[in-house]
């Protein structure tokens, strides 16, 4: 664990103990990450706000059931992000996206929607330091996989989303994520 | 279903992780999460490998609203009656106001902290489990709760859990003693991790190596202490040992 989980896990213990402070700086040094993960799932600056204040509410009431010998503080925090954005996605219950009109913002983001994830997932993976070695991934199985992953995308959606078979959109998620936990293990990282 | 057996386990925890589980499914995945420790490190595993997809993604900063309306809702939360946050909010007063001093203040604090997050030590309940019936909360210097531990009566294992990861000085260990409630010499129980829980081998039952003990503390050692040591340096972390049932 480095020196910023170190002092995530720091501030998650004390948040357990309803230390505000401690809660108050977890949020400063997460928050702008955090949203991005809800943005990008949720794709509306109001649903995704809506989200991460849902999660950090939860983040309060359970900062206790972090298990340090499970994950890492960040990956902690992002899932719970990630599944409360998926939920909100899924259950569409949200006030806000019932309400939210078809603004710049939500036509910029259509228009962006299939484009920019693969974008992001080509920048993490050269971060990793795994890119040469996702290059032998189709761009079909990277695209299915990045919107999975960024979009929060059920495999329905991603056949949809692609115009192929369902058969066919799981089968390039699949093989996806075999490829990338092949790539990882080979580079050693996180590699169990 | 089985839902352990390794290929499965492994397929439905990437497909959780991921998110692609959906529906019925999903919830029947999140039952068996709360239910099994190798289901949650099988996700947990694909999860860290997932995270790794975060880093070439862009960061959003949220508006000030974000974090003010927080505010409202944990202010909302503190001041009504009956919940969690309320004597949450007492017992912090506890600590904040003074050192943690007396049994009943950590004894309090152990049960509510396992009945409201009984996994944070692996006591997931079962349905011909008892819970632990030795438990011990060891606070700092400033008399903040830093480590948890339990056991059974009859068990040979303690579990321990840090609620704050303790600075162990390098090329020492951190010891755990147990201390007789007669005023007798501090005897070692195990060396306890800087970080994280772990589940330690104790010498002999709970109930017999606890039964006469009072208190537990923590000491920075030179190497680990073996039976007959003594403590070297001062303790550093110590609280109440109570026998719960």
């Amino acid at each position: 664990m480095g020196a910023e989980e170190n002092d995530l896990a720091r501030l998650l213990s004390r948040t357990a103990l309803r230390d505000r402070g401690a809660f108050e700086r977890l949020y400063r040094l997460t928050c702008a990450h955090l949203l991005g993960v809800a943005f990008r799932i949720s794709r509306n600056t109001d649903r995704a706000e809506e989200v991460l204040q849902d999660a950090y509410m939860n983040i309060w009431h359970n900062a206790t059931s972090y298990n340090p010998s499970v994950a890492q503080p960040m990956t902690w925090l992002i899932n719970i992000v990630r599944n409360k954005a998926i939920d909100a996605l899924r259950s569409g219950k949200t006030e806000a996206g019932l309400t939210q009109a078809l603004d710049d913002e939500a036509l910029q983001v259509a228009g962006d929607a299939q484009l920019e994830p693969p974008q992001w997932l080509d920048a993490s993976l050269t971060q990793a330091r795994i890119d040469s070695c996702m290059n032998s991934l189709s761009p079909q199985q990277r695209q299915a996989l990045a919107l999975a992953y960024y979009r929060g995308l059920a495999h329905p959606d991603i056949a949809q989303a692609l115009s192929v078979p369902l058969g066919t959109a799981k089968a390039w998620v699949r093989r996806g994520l075999d490829k990338f936990k092949g790539c990882l293990q080979a580079a050693g990282v996180h590699g169990a | 279903m089985n839902y352990l057996l390794p290929e499965r386990l492994d397929r439905l925890a990437r497909e959780y992780a991921l998110g692609t589980l959906t529906g019925p499914a999903r919830r029947r995945f999140e039952r068996v999460l709360q239910q099994s420790a190798a289901a949650r490190v099988a996700v947990g595993v694909w999860q860290e490998r997932l995270a790794l997809l975060e880093a070439g993604a862009p960061a959003v900063q949220p508006r000030p609203a974000v974090w003010q309306g927080l505010v409202r809702r944990i202010d909302a939360g503190a001041a009504a009656p009956g919940l969690a946050g309320g004597w949450w909010a007492g017992l912090r007063g506890l600590w904040s106001g003074r050192p943690l001093g007396g049994a009943l203040a950590g004894v309090v604090l152990c049960v509510a902290v396992l009945r409201l997050q009984p996994g944070l030590l692996g006591l997931e309940p079962h349905a011909d489990s008892l819970p632990p019936s030795y438990v011990g909360l060891l606070t700092d210097a400033n008399g903040l709760p830093a480590v948890l531990a339990s056991s059974y009566r009859q068990g040979r294992k303690l579990t321990v859990k840090l609620l704050r990861p303790v600075d162990v000085p390098a090329g020492r260990v951190a010891q755990l003693w147990a201390l007789p409630q007669d005023g007798g010499a501090p005897f070692p129980v195990a060396v306890v991790p800087a970080t994280g829980s772990a589940v330690l081998a104790l010498s002999d039952t709970s109930e017999k190596l606890f039964s006469k003990v009072s208190r537990l503390a923590v000491s920075f050692e030179a190497a680990p202490a073996k039976p007959g040591d003594r403590p070297g340096a001062d303790f550093v972390l110590s609280g109440h040992c109570v026998k719960l049932w």
